[in-house]
């Protein structure tokens, strides 16, 4: 599906072309790898388990991707996300509807996204610190509303989110490729996508043209947001529970698909079809080391050398 | 086509900035299918009435004409309105996104559902303008992946496809090749027929003379003459350009024998494109490098600092050979006042002390150990010295004004130890009390035995301080001036094209 | 708008006493708050408790302090915590020696700094991102090695850094106030520091003026990590035990006590001293939620909100400046 909307735009996918290399070759390194290693890898259940593992990842990725290129970073992400999820799971347990749970779930994320976005855009602070700040809070709100503890529902409807399946197809891997397909339509297709490179790359031609520049960095955090709220509906539906510590960290992980995916942190160069990518190399790096019984800690070391290197290689192109 | 009628008509514009007037009483029209060159020295007040014109500026007094009927230009929109289109040196494109995203970028083709982009249609349109033009890339490319010649094209489009009457361009051919430039004025031609208005500013006599229909002379913010391109000779453009007025308030005694040899450069080359420099400077001369604009100068002194790289080339210092960073180069006596004295000069938010004591840390406290009353009494000195006017030495910099932080950047570096200065624009943005102050300070310097190298882009100044003086062209060194041969004329004349 | 017409007339210098006293005022307001609301606040126990927890933060925030001054920042010092501890701990199990374990922490907290100053000054990567990187592999890497154990009982000698006494008051408050002196010397008595404010307040213009920034970047990064580490010794003495979550919680709030006490984000301003009344600000509004028994839940929301807010005013600040 990719393909055909790739198709319409050569110029996304001549200028991704060069950059395949990169990520390809670290994804088909850690396949090679892990195939070598473990036997189970190549396994289609396997293969099957990391895609379904990584559609929650790759929905803070894609929005991520939009907010690193324009110069920003949103580290609140996971604590978002897990509150969100709280948020969903203490809606369900109070017996209201699926319907509301989601509806509390994804205001929650557009809030904190919009919040964000505010005091970045408005205010000016920096991106950075001001995510730290919110992720601290949310972490607090997902402490206080759970006493620390989880919160399980038992609720067929939201079990069927996860477990489900369409035409044969698990429903996550849908809800997966639909965040995608909407996200790429969002940033190549739309004036909001063309204002996103624009963002990043020359904000002053942006203000040149009167556009209102700020309207549309809030919006890329907004964007964030409701994907973290909507992410939510998937995680709470794996764990049937939520949990105040469930997703905490996650943005790393998200941080670092993008990263090796090709997207930049200067002059609006990013491509989302290399954050996919990304995110599988994550996500085969992630369940390589399960299988391996390497420890969840040694794995988040790993990606943390994983973003060190990408970003040294990033910079090494940007010198010549 | 009406020619009576201006197309665009200034009255009587002024422009007042803290120290300057940048424009004075200016008066300027431009008609439907002319190319109205724009010239005048550095500084003549081109740019300020650019930004005028396409509402980046404000004028303070004067009055806009557009076909007659009285208008107000208070905004880029207002200009937009009127269908001005300006295509500045510094680009406003967004690097990552295609050449025809770029060219309509605020103003794309709506798609079929709200919100969406009519790619098609886009690349369509965009693909004629490049026709027009002649640039024989994709639409789709991106804009980093062009190189600097097409970037310009670009812009070209951008402005055209704004359906602009009236075109503003400056210096556009600067970093165009022959070829390019040929097509570019082949477009200008037609643009022309079309009866769009162009206001062209530049620096290359001969487009002056092939390209323009008529020539206005700007000098110190004025209106100096407004002629047909028939009425002069190359040589009496410059004439008016740069004037008769001779100011001598900053005289000086020239040095008639120099001492031993500081600085010696040998075809040095950077990687912010100086090519193949020689100069040399000794004990006891302020030795000038003049040219325009953008012709390499603050390029060479940051190579010979060492805040470039240096990709060829030797630097001796005292005779002996000199190669490394900043840090390497003020250990080894260079200073630098740099052109830009609040973005590299100046730390703005500490106090006097701080910024006057800090290239000389090293010397004032061997061994590491800061003490505050000593820097104070160093700096004290300094400004007594320098006749800095603050009320105290732990005043933060940004609240003097620009003649005494300029002092303080120059200040600086004497308790450093520094043998050779290396000054960029010295008297950018101050009053002339302050300038004359700060020419005896430097003449103090030569005195002393220092050498200086001084970069201006104020002609009158390099003539009347300078002991002898490089022209810079393009990176390249075009020529050295004596005493003797020292004048505004003579500079410029080296220094503009002639092709 | 003008936030600092102050300092027309007073100096920088002065400047920075006003900032110091108006938060020294603050804290005095809190106290005097929580005295009236609570019985048990003004006790020695309790005031003592206060000044050792603040200690602690203080010990790590005032080396963060020296890398934010130069626009920088160092998110890696809560993990850096957690390894140096983890790794001193085992090494007094196994050899039974306090000092090999303390320079072991000091060590590893050093080699953590060193190796973020190389990608910040050497490889040009952005701060946030460098140490935000660091930050998990340091983690992982002390959760792999502690695999979910913990490892505690030190010997009484080893204790007494975070839990002994002196004339009454905690041994961490006197390192709190001999690093005070320290980091107040090397910040305003040396040459170092005058260089390290004239990087963060302008860095091409202090590079322009000879100063060498990559050395002193790595210096401020390796300070940063070294003072964690030696963080870290307190904190496992006071635990006696470590395990791998051990510094997690430490990051947010040692930015929080920077920045409250008016260093800037921007860099170029602040001061060490201010550091320590930031940090004794934040450790007296989360030892007076404790005391009227809020859940301990709110603190990291807490914590945010202040940053948000000591953020938002350093931003506005610096436009008032600009």
């Amino acid at each position: 599906m990719s393909d055909t909307i790739i198709a319409i735009r050569p110029s996304a996918f001549g200028a991704g072309l060069r950059r395949v290399p990169g990520v390809a070759w670290i994804l088909g390194l850690l396949v090679v790898v892990f195939a070598l290693a473990s036997r189970d890898f190549l396994s289609a259940p396997n293969l099957l388990n990391i895609g379904l593992q990584s559609v929650i990842l790759l929905m803070l990725a894609l929005p991520m991707t939009l907010i690193i290129m324009t110069e920003g970073v949103d580290i609140s992400m996971g604590a978002v996300l897990t509150l969100a999820s709280v948020v969903l799971a203490w809606v369900l347990a109070h017996e209201y509807s699926l319907m509301f749970a989601l509806a509390a779930s994804l205001v929650t994320g557009l809030v904190f996204g919009i919040v964000n976005g505010m005091l970045v855009a408005l205010l000016k602070m920096p991106p950075f610190v001001v995510t730290l700040g919110t992720m601290g809070i949310a972490q607090g709100l997902a402490l206080l509303a759970t006493d620390g503890q989880s919160i399980v529902v038992s609720n067929s409807t939201l079990e069927a989110v996860y477990a489900g399946s369409w035409a044969g197809i698990p429903q996550t891997l849908l809800i997966g490729a639909a965040a995608y397909a909407v996200t790429h339509w969002l940033l190549y297709q739309t004036r909001f996508g063309t204002y996103v490179f624009a963002l990043g790359g020359n904000p002053d031609a942006l203000k040149l043209a009167g556009i209102r520049a700020n309207f549309y960095l809030i919006a890329v955090y907004a964007f964030g947001g409701l994907m973290a709220g909507l992410a939510a509906l998937i995680l709470t539906s794996r764990m049937s529970s939520g949990h105040p510590t469930a997703a905490i960290g996650m943005e790393f992980d998200a941080i670092a698909a993008v990263v090796v995916g090709g997207t930049s942190f200067e002059h609006g160069n990013g491509w989302l079809f290399g954050t996919l990518l990304g995110v599988l190399a994550v996500g085969a790096l992630r369940n390589g080391l399960n299988l391996l019984t390497i420890p969840s800690s040694v794995q988040v070391s790993c990606i943390g050398l994983l973003v060190i290197v990408a970003l040294l290689i990033d910079g090494f192109k940007g010198k010549r | 086509m009406n020619t009576s009628v201006p197309l665009l008509e200034l009255r009587g514009i002024s422009k007042q900035f803290p120290g300057v007037k940048a424009l004075d009483d200016v008066s300027f029209a431009v008609y439907p299918g002319e190319v109205h060159m724009l010239v005048g020295e550095n500084g003549a007040g081109k740019s300020s009435l650019m930004k005028v014109l396409c509402g980046a500026y404000r004028a303070d007094e004067g009055e806009f004409f557009h076909c007659g009927e009285k208008v107000e230009i208070r905004s880029p929109a207002d200009a937009r309105k009127l269908g001005i289109a300006v295509i500045f040196q510094e680009f406003s494109l967004v690097p990552y996104l295609s050449i025809a995203q770029n060219i309509f970028l605020g103003r794309e083709f709506s798609g079929r559902f709200p919100g969406t982009v009519d790619h098609a249609r886009m690349h369509a349109e965009a693909k004629k303008l490049l026709d027009l033009l002649g640039l024989d890339v994709s639409t789709k490319t991106l804009v980093h992946e062009l190189g600097v010649a097409q970037q310009q094209m670009v812009e070209i489009a951008k402005a055209l496809s704004q359906q602009a009457r009236i075109l503003v361009m400056d210096e556009p051919t600067a970093a165009l090749s022959d070829r390019e430039t040929e097509r570019l004025f082949t477009m200008i031609r037609q643009l022309q027929a079309d009866g769009v208005a162009i206001v062209y500013i530049s620096h290359r006599m001969a487009e002056v003379f092939s390209m323009g229909d008529r020539i206005t002379v700007l000098r110190d913010g004025r209106k100096v003459a407004s002629l047909l391109p028939g009425e002069a000779t190359p040589d009496e453009l410059v004439h008016l350009m740069v004037g008769r007025s001779v100011d001598r308030s900053y005289a000086r005694t020239f040095c008639k024998t120099a001492g031993e040899m500081i600085l010696e450069v040998k075809d040095l080359s950077s990687a912010n494109g100086v090519k193949g420099i020689n100069l040399t400077v000794r004990s006891g001369e302020i030795v000038g490098l003049s040219g325009l604009v953008g012709a390499g100068r603050s390029e060479v002194a940051r190579a010979i600092f060492g805040a470039d790289r240096v990709t060829a080339g030797e630097i001796r210092l005292h005779a002996a050979p000199h190669r490394g960073g900043p840090d390497k180069a003020v250990a080894a006596g260079i200073a630098l006042i740099p052109e830009s004295r609040k973005a590299e000069g100046l730390a703005l938010i500490r106090s006097v002390c701080d910024n006057l004591m800090l290239p000389g840390l090293p010397l004032a406290f061997p061994n590491r150990l800061y003490k505050t009353s000593k820097a104070r009494q160093i700096a004290g000195a300094l400004i007594d010295r320098l006749r800095i006017s603050t009320p105290s030495a732990l005043r933060p910099v940004r609240l003097l004004s620009g003649g005494n932080q300029q002092k303080v950047v120059i200040g600086k570096w004497l308790g450093s130890g520094s043998r050779l200065f290396i000054i960029d624009e010295p008297t950018r943005g101050i009053d002339v009390g302050a300038k004359a102050e700060i020419f005896a300070l430097i003449d103090q310097l030569v005195q002393q035995g220092a050498g200086v190298l001084m970069i201006s882009s104020e002609l009158s100044e390099i003539v009347q301080v300078c002991d002898r003086s490089y022209v810079m062209r393009d990176g390249r060194i075009a020529g050295h001036l004596s005493r003797e041969q020292l004048s505004e004329e003579s500079i410029l004349k080296m220094g503009v094209h002639h092709e | 708008m003008n936030f600092a017409t102050g300092t027309l007339r007073i100096g920088a210098r002065a400047a920075d006493l006003k900032t110091i006293a108006y938060r020294l005022a603050a804290a005095l307001a809190i106290c005097v708050v929580l005295t009236a609301a609570s019985d048990v606040f003004l006790t020695t126990n309790n005031l003592l408790n206060v000044l050792r927890q603040a200690s602690l933060l203080f010990l790590l925030a005032s080396g963060l302090t020296l890398v934010i001054l130069t626009a920088g920042l160092d998110l890696s010092v809560g993990a850096n915590i957690g390894m140096s501890a983890c790794i001193a701990a085992s090494v007094i199990k196994l050899t039974g020696s306090a000092v090999l374990g303390a320079m072991t922490g000091v060590g590893i907290g050093l080699t953590i700094g060193l190796a973020n100053g190389v990608l910040v000054a050497l490889m040009r990567m952005p701060p946030f991102i460098a140490t935000y990187g660091m930050l998990w592999v340091v983690h992982g890497v002390t959760y792999w090695f502690m695999a979910g154990t913990t490892i505690y009982g030190f010997p009484p000698g080893f204790r007494a850094l975070g839990s002994g006494h002196f004339l009454g008051v905690p041994i961490p408050v006197y390192l709190m106030f001999v690093f005070l002196a320290l980091g107040t010397f090397f910040a305003q008595r040396t040459t170092y520091g005058q260089e390290i404010y004239a990087i963060g307040a302008n860095r091409e213009a202090a590079r322009l003026s000879g100063v060498p920034i990559a050395k002193r970047l790595i210096l401020v990064y390796a300070v940063s990590g070294a003072m964690a580490g030696l963080a870290s010794l307190v904190f496992l003495a006071r635990m006696n035990s470590a395990e791998g979550d051990i510094g997690e919680a430490f990051t947010l709030p040692a930015i929080a006590a920077a920045l409250i006490g008016g260093t800037s984000l921007f860099g170029g301003v602040g001061t060490v001293s201010g550091t320590l009344v930031g940090a004794l600000i934040l450790t007296l509004v989360l030892n007076g939620m404790n005391l009227l028994t809020i859940d301990a839940s709110w603190q990291p929301l807490v914590t945010g909100v202040i940053v948000l807010l000591a953020v938002f005013f350093d931003t506005l600040t610096r436009k008032g400046e600009a």
